[in-house]
């Protein structure tokens, strides 16, 4: 067997410096709220994407209703394991969903239903549209939204957003 | 020109284009999010609306072809130009895709047919505005100097 000489050891036992900042910085984005964008306009993903990043907050984009279904579980079971309090399924934390109406296949509003009826149902849901139809309004407040906002997003409507995270966390 | 007059030049461009109405409130919230760590953000966003665009008026024009017109198809189309449009602040396009829908909405080809011609006009427009906007910035960008807000 090799002596090893006393500065090896050393290092082998201490993180270099690049890997603690990542450690650091996986710790920073487990921290952070990660927020589910479902839209199926490539515009309005990279705009949703951009604010709430600016806004500091984990984005994962999908461009359809299946698509969230599929990310949450929900696509092919009627209801997964139960979740911890976190809102842990697969491996994804989900702290808010937010959601276009108008979505050809499966729209926001039946998005918003499946996840109602799911264990994601304690995730608040903020669901979008171009257009501002009262009843629509009233339809997704009554399906379970938290929100309902019109598009296009401004930097100040992520502040509504914010209070419905804090809202949302586990009480010590 | 020199690199103050070309940022006067920006400047004065940027605000015609405020006030003739080719671009509203929503690019300015555009241009907000922009900062150092996405330099492109703006030019990003604004290629993507192009791209769209253009795909979207493409299948617009084949749909008024056609034998059997499908109105229901073609109102779904021009929702979706009428949305990217709005959240780039393209006002005038935005504007004429309302007009369009309702047209769509009655079922009128002729009125689909003049609104489309006007759609491409405008978005012509304004592609080429944005393009010349974008390279006024390039040019003050290469001459050293910094986009003035």
């Amino acid at each position: 067997m090799e002596l090893m000489k006393s500065e090896n050891i050393v290092q082998d036992r201490q993180p270099q410096p690049q890997e603690e900042e990542e450690i650091m910085q996986q710790e920073e984005e487990e921290q952070r709220f990660h927020v589910l964008a479902v839209d199926d306009s490539v515009i309005d993903r990279k705009l949703l994407e951009k604010l709430l990043k600016a806004s500091s907050y984990q984005v994962t984009c999908v461009e359809s209703g299946e698509k969230a279904l599929e990310y949450l579980g929900l696509l092919h079971h009627s209801s997964p394991a139960s979740s911890s309090s976190q809102h842990h399924h697969q491996g994804h934390k989900v702290n808010l969903i937010m959601t276009d109406f108008s979505m050809p296949g499966t729209s926001g509003y039946d998005l918003l239903k499946r996840i109602k009826g799911s264990s994601w149902k304690d995730v608040p849901v903020v669901v979008m549209s171009s257009e501002n139809v009262p009843s629509r309004i009233s339809m997704c407040l009554e399906g379970g939204a938290e929100e309902f906002m019109l598009k296009p997003l401004q930097l100040s409507d992520l502040h509504k957003i914010q209070a419905h995270l804090l809202k949302s966390l586990p009480h010590s | 020109m020199d690199l103050v007059q070309l940022q006067r030049q920006l400047v004065d461009y940027r605000t015609s284009l405020y006030h003739e109405g080719f671009l509203d409130e929503q690019f300015t919230q555009l241009q907000s999010l922009q900062d150092e760590n996405n330099p492109d953000f703006v030019v990003e966003v604004v290629s993507l609306f192009f791209e769209d665009s253009e795909r979207l008026l493409n299948e617009l024009s084949k749909a008024l072809e056609q034998q059997i017109i499908d109105f229901k198809r073609m109102d779904g189309q021009v929702h979706q130009l009428k949305g990217s449009s709005s959240s780039i602040g393209a006002h005038r396009v935005q504007k004429l895709c309302i007009v369009f829908r309702n047209y769509c909405e009655a079922q009128n080809v002729e009125g689909c047919l003049k609104c489309l011609q006007q759609v491409k006009h405008e978005y012509g427009i304004i592609k080429t505005k944005l393009e010349s906007m974008f390279q006024l910035e390039q040019q003050i960008l290469n001459a050293g100097g910094s986009i003035p807000v």
